[in-house]
């Protein structure tokens, strides 16, 4: 997930021929507050009579109390079983039955539930969002609904990591790399802390995070705001903060690795073997400046088919199938930066690892050129406008970003952030973060023994 | 509601050159003029009929260079994309040179006329545009996504790569060592070891079975690829769509200069029909692999949309495994007994390949119990089919939703491409709702009762799955 703004206020389009409808001014997302403490987010878009109806919540993985690894995803499950008004398996049945589409997800930093209807059936959304608020009901049947519910998060992190070693790998590794962070531990949960969550653990949870006063409700879609503002004045309005919830976030600054490690993970699945570094990056949470100079200087060094390692590694040389750099920027805490690479046959992972970042040394020490950052800049401004053309995609993004507590005016800046890095700035925040003195991660995924 | 108009314009250039030039960027300079360099200015006066639909208007044209295109204007942001396709894709590989329209697609944006690889990917970055071609199993796409304030420098660079593509050797053998890596890496792939698994054994002599292999790879040319790129793209099987910010008149001589070069007509073998038996093996094909889940997929023969079963066959789907969370197969095997964290089917229109198919992942302790699970539900319909409430609930969904399909230009895009490759007509979108409104529960529980049958459908699975044996 790239942060990626967009400009308020998009180009109007002049169209030639009297069968072009008339532009219409899009007008910028706004925002309220209602009493009770729910933020409202509204982010027009007038195409097509649907919305996006989203309700998120500020916390998320990183607020897991020790050994309960697992509940803020395993709960966000469960908020679709039963409340004190909605039958056991009705909500997903009255969304659907409404034409409505419908889903939810779970990241360290955030928890959302969302809902894509036509316009019409809002006002329904929103009572239904509003009474899985403050209403919930976990049932306690140690064989009932939670443990099943329970029993398909196992299976989805089975779909989801277990089954493929490189994912497997990357568990491992961030495991390592976030050492002592809340972070440490994947999203999903370790089997066996997911395996011992019970209906009270859910209800605990609901009780600590889940209230108004802890959430920002996002409409996109062809609505205004004075509309949205009436119906959720109706339907939120009256939900009483339950007093209970706080938004104490367990987020802390990730400490630097105390050693360069080998992580290496042998599999009889792997027939390609693939070679990682993982330094210590940056987020736009930490230190924004620094962050989208890395973004630019990241995209020049290895962002595609035209950035430098490419073109050395796997044109020139040809000892790549492929070569990559990107970096975790958008979690709130500081993530990881990352080189990687797919050897060809016969080149070993150390060899690649050597040419690699001898490459990266050369151009670090030789520089970019103006050319190749601007490039890199309109190519990460250009995402923001190509963004707008779906609806899901703009409301997750204010979502995201206003979850983890940026403004509506911070999000409207990027593009014209993201044009004012300039190459010495990008150059530096690279060389900082590969720099000769900080220690890293390598990762090795390899066949099994025997299997080569 | 059709409407005729007759536009007379102001003239558009056309960009013939490759890019030679390419466009200033956004940051540094205005947009591109549409007008530079036109040499006579010509009145370019064109044919529209607009089709003013529920869900789109659609403006259908001919160009003066004689391609039929359908134009969803939508000015409200500054983009615009173009979809071409061609009937034939991977069927119309040579024997034995498997994976030659693989080649053809893949080079397709790796230079052009006078730019090499890195010439054309970085003219692509200027412009903040994207570009690239597929090889499906019958159809040939290409699919430009560009600001409209530099539509034409844009299009010009897909006029200069469907006109005079290199297949320089340097990225041709990338294609090779990338095909080399997957031909490896697929035969631990779950879904791919699935799909072999089901076209061996249900059309194992149809071209759908076909693959690419070690040695049809190393047959591969870039002579090869240039031939077949003029087999594949063709005038004459053309299709184009577009939707954005954009004119039919401004539109018009950009299609007409990116495809004036293309041959007239080719010789490219149709894909035949496959069938399936109507009585499947009893015992699932078992296809070993090391991993906790085994992956569960199961297909039976169909009908396409000519038949009246069709639509209640939909609808049926819906409630079978085809409606998310409302699925019988997601409300048993996932909600009451926890075995999957999905499951789901669909229905194949491709009158090539009428098949209902689906499946879901377990872990390997319960293939078993998975497997009989699907058989029960399926044998649930049979013998009771669905209920007034379960009917009614499917089409108020299936209904309901379809307005969210319309709600980005990708969409859009994606949707009125499928109604050209599908020949369902201009204004299908309008009856689609009407026909699913008329399904009765008479003709779902018929349908049901024809198509559901367990015995219908074969199983495949891939993994370790306990108590079930591996050919």
């Amino acid at each position: 997930m790239k942060r990626i703004l967009v400009a308020a206020g998009l180009l109007a389009f002049a169209a030639a021929g009297a069968l072009a409808e008339p532009a219409t001014e899009t007008s910028a997302p706004s925002s309220f507050m209602l009493d009770n403490g729910l933020q409202v987010v509204v982010v027009p878009d007038h195409r097509a009579p649907v919305v996006t109806h989203m309700v998120w919540y500020k916390v998320g993985a990183v607020d897991e109390a020790p050994g309960k690894s697992g509940i803020a995803h395993l709960f966000e499950h469960v908020m679709f079983k039963e409340t004190r008004n909605i039958g056991p398996e009705e909500f997903t049945s009255i969304v659907q039955r409404s034409g409505g589409q419908l889903n939810a997800f779970t990241s360290w930093d955030y928890t959302a539930y969302f809902e894509r209807v036509h316009k019409d059936q809002l006002g329904k959304m929103m009572e239904l969002e509003a009474e899985r608020m403050v209403n919930l009901i976990i049932n306690d049947d140690p064989e009932g609904p939670f443990i099943s519910e329970r029993d398909v998060v196992k299976e989805e992190r089975r779909q989801r990591l277990d089954n493929n070693p490189a994912a497997l790998l990357q568990e491992m590794v961030l495991t390592e790399f976030w050492k002592g962070h809340p972070y440490e531990i994947t999203v999903i949960g370790l089997m066996d802390e997911v395996n011992a969550l019970t209906p009270q653990d859910g209800l605990d949870f609901y009780r600590e995070y889940y209230s108004p006063e802890n959430a920002i409700l996002v409409v996109a879609g062809d609505v205004t705001e004075e509309g949205v503002r009436a119906l959720a004045e109706q339907h939120y309005g009256p939900l009483q903060p339950t007093g209970e919830a706080h938004d104490q976030r367990k987020w802390q600054p990730v400490a630097p690795l105390a050693e360069t490690k080998l992580i290496t993970h042998s599999d009889p699945k792997v027939r390609q073997p693939v070679w990682s570094r993982y330094y210590l990056g940056t987020s736009f949470n930490r230190d924004p400046e620094r962050a989208l100079a890395l973004e630019v200087g990241l995209e020049v060094l290895g962002g595609g088919l035209t950035s430098r390692l490419y073109q050395t590694l796997v044109e020139e040389q040809k000892v790549a199938i492929n070569v990559a750099t990107f970096a975790w920027t958008t979690l709130h805490d500081e993530g990881p930066a990352v080189i990687y690479g797919t050897p060809v046959d016969g080149v070993s992972l150390e060899d690649l690892d050597a040419a690699v970042m001898a490459e990266i040394e050369k151009i670090l020490a030789e520089g970019f050129t103006e050319d190749e950052v601007r490039r890199a800049r309109n190519k990460l401004a250009a995402t923001a406008i190509y963004q707008t053309d779906s609806q899901s995609a703009m409301a997750n993004h204010y979502g995201a970003n206003l979850a983890l507590g940026f403004t509506l005016e911070e999000i409207a800046s990027y593009p014209d952030e993201v044009r004012a890095v300039t190459p010495d700035e990008a150059l530096a925040a690279v060389r900082a973060v590969f720099g000769a003195d900080q220690n890293y991660i390598t990762s090795h995924l390899l066949p099994a023994e025997g299997d080569l | 509601m059709l409407k005729l108009r007759l536009i007379s314009g102001a003239a558009a250039a056309v960009f013939l050159a490759a890019c030679a030039t390419p466009a200033p960027p956004p940051e540094a300079a205005p947009e591109a003029s549409l007008d530079a360099e036109a040499e006579t200015p010509a009145a370019l006066a064109l044919d529209v009929s607009v089709y003013d639909g529920d869900f789109v208007d659609i403006q259908e044209f001919t160009t003066p260079g004689g391609v039929s295109v359908w134009l969803v204007s939508e000015p409200s942001i500054p983009i615009v994309s173009v979809q071409m396709a061609w009937r034939g894709g991977s069927v119309a590989d040579p024997e034995g040179l498997e994976g030659l329209g693989q080649a053809v697609v893949y080079g397709m944006n790796e230079g052009a006329g006078d730019l090499d690889s890195l010439g054309f990917q970085t003219a692509m970055e200027d412009l903040n545009m994207s570009f690239g071609c597929s090889n499906g199993s019958e159809w040939t796409s290409c699919s430009a996504t560009m600001l409209s304030d530099n539509a034409a420098a844009s299009m010009a660079l897909v006029a200069s790569a469907l006109t005079a593509p290199r297949y320089d050797p340097g990225p041709f053998e990338r294609f090779v060592r990338e095909q080399e890596v997957s031909l490896k890496t697929r035969e631990t792939s779950a879904g791919y070891l699935a799909w072999r698994a089901q076209s061996q054994a249900l059309y194992p002599d149809h071209p759908f079975a076909r693959e690419v292999s070690a040695q049809s790879l190393a047959a591969l040319t870039p002579e090869l690829a240039r031939a077949h790129k003029d087999a594949l793209m063709t005038k004459d099987r053309l299709l184009v769509t577009a939707v954005g910010a954009i004119s039919p008149e401004d539109l018009a001589p950009l299609i007409d200069a990116a495809i004036a070069d293309l041959p007239e007509t080719s010789d490219v073998p149709a894909a035949t029909p496959v069938t399936l038996p109507e009585i499947a093996a009893a015992e699932p094909v078992v296809v070993p692999l090391p991993q906790p889940q085994s992956l569960v997929r199961f297909i039976g023969p169909a009908m396409d949309r000519s038949n009246p079963d069709f639509f209640p066959a939909f609808v049926l789907n819906y409630t079978f495994g085809g409606g998310g969370f409302e699925s019988r197969l997601v409300k048993t095997l996932r909600v009451d007994k926890g075995l999957t964290y999905g499951i789901s089917s669909s229905i194949d229109p491709d009158p090539n390949f009428n098949v209902w198919s689906g499946g879901g992942q377990t872990k390997n302790e319960s293939a078993g119990e998975f497997i009989t699970g699907i058989r029960d539900e399926m044998q649930k319909f049979i013998e009771g089919g669905v209920t007034e409430a379960e009917l009614s609930d499917a089409k108020a969904y299936l209904i309901g939703s379809y307005p969210l399909g319309f709600d980005s230009n990708a969409k859009i895009a994606g949707n009125i491409m499928s109604v050209r490759q599908d020949e369902l007509g201009i204004d299908y979108f309008d009856r689609r709702n009407a026909l699913i409104d008329a399904v009765t529960l008479e003709d779902v529980n018929a349908a049901a009762a024809k198509y559901l049958a367990p015995d219908r459908f074969s199983f495949f699975v891939v993994g370790e799955p306990e108590g079930l044996s591996a050919e």
